[in-house]
């Protein structure tokens, strides 16, 4: 069950001098060891401006120590390219970047507890995101009886 | 005006179908999408010996509220060690509230960034020497005054 991320960066005319080429691949696993990761989520959702929405579980709904489980988060925004359009993501109330119409961004996710959700927020407009979060260890509620 | 081009490719057999997902972007400035970025703070590799919380990008180099991208790999082998990495003026840690996440031996990660506060890192060990190397993708760098 193996999910490998892979990127690269590449520009000829950023730095003219010395040609950009980035490239890595990783193999995601369960936290500090070698096992894969074997859960994963994922979606497409419009998300109407002028609310915050949470991505993701909160750390209360994943197993253990929720701090101690590798996540690893997708997001790329499909919204048609319009510089007024993006999304703010953040932990909790902190908002760290804007995910412009067309971007994308991968990162590593561990919550300390359930003030550390991943936080969007659409800006401009309703903005289209796809999604795919890999982990482990993550508990549905429990049905009313 | 550069051209920056950012591709991912994460492939997956978590579930009985396999998935292949394909982000391609080209980096460009906030207000202007068909300008790309063009200013770099330049890749950078730094080794860390200590657990103690360091600043890789100091948010005053950089204009407030932009399309900063930033990319950052551990390319330590070892799956056991870890960088926190954190949006914060000085700390990175477990209990840091704005800790983003661990960034294991091998990983990757691309996130935006505004530019409002710095973005610091943690080794998870003293015994292990791990390497990160980093690189901001800028929309409009502070120069530093005299």
């Amino acid at each position: 069950m193996a999910t490998t991320a892979s990127i690269s960066i590449t520009s000829a005319d950023l730095m003219p001098g010395s040609s950009l080429n980035i490239t890595a691949s990783s193999t995601l696993t369960k936290a500090g060891v070698t096992a894969d990761l074997d859960q994963k989520e994922s979606g497409v959702m419009k998300l109407v401006t002028g609310t915050e929405y949470r991505l993701g579980p909160l750390a209360t709904e994943m197993a253990g120590d929720a701090h101690d489980i590798a996540s690893y988060l997708y997001v790329h925004n499909r919204t048609t390219e319009d510089a007024t359009y993006y999304v703010d993501w953040g932990i909790h109330e902190t908002m760290i970047g804007r995910l412009y119409a067309g971007d994308w961004m991968f990162i590593p996710w561990s919550a300390s507890d359930d003030g550390a959700e991943i936080e969007i927020e659409p800006q401009g407009g309703t903005n289209i995101i796809e999604y795919c979060l890999f982990n482990s260890d993550v508990i549905l509620p429990t049905a009313a009886s | 005006m550069a051209t920056i081009s950012a591709n991912a490719t994460i492939s997956s057999d978590i579930s009985s179908y396999p998935i292949t997902i394909s982000g391609a972007m080209t980096m460009t400035k906030s207000a202007n999408p068909s300008v790309g970025l063009e200013e770099t703070t330049g890749l950078r590799t730094k080794k860390f010996t200590a657990t103690t919380a360091a600043v890789i990008v100091e948010h005053d180099e950089l204009t407030d509220d932009k399309a900063h991208k930033v990319y950052i790999r551990n390319s330590s082998g070892s799956r056991a060690n870890f960088f926190y990495v954190a949006y914060h003026a000085s700390a990175a840690a477990a209990g840091t509230a704005e800790t983003i996440g661990k960034l294991y031996g091998g990983d990757w990660m691309l996130f935006p960034y505004n530019g409002n506060t710095n973005i610091t890192v943690a080794s998870s060990t003293s015994t292990e020497t791990q390497i990160l190397e980093y690189m901001v993708f800028a929309d409009g760098i502070e120069a530093a005054k005299g």
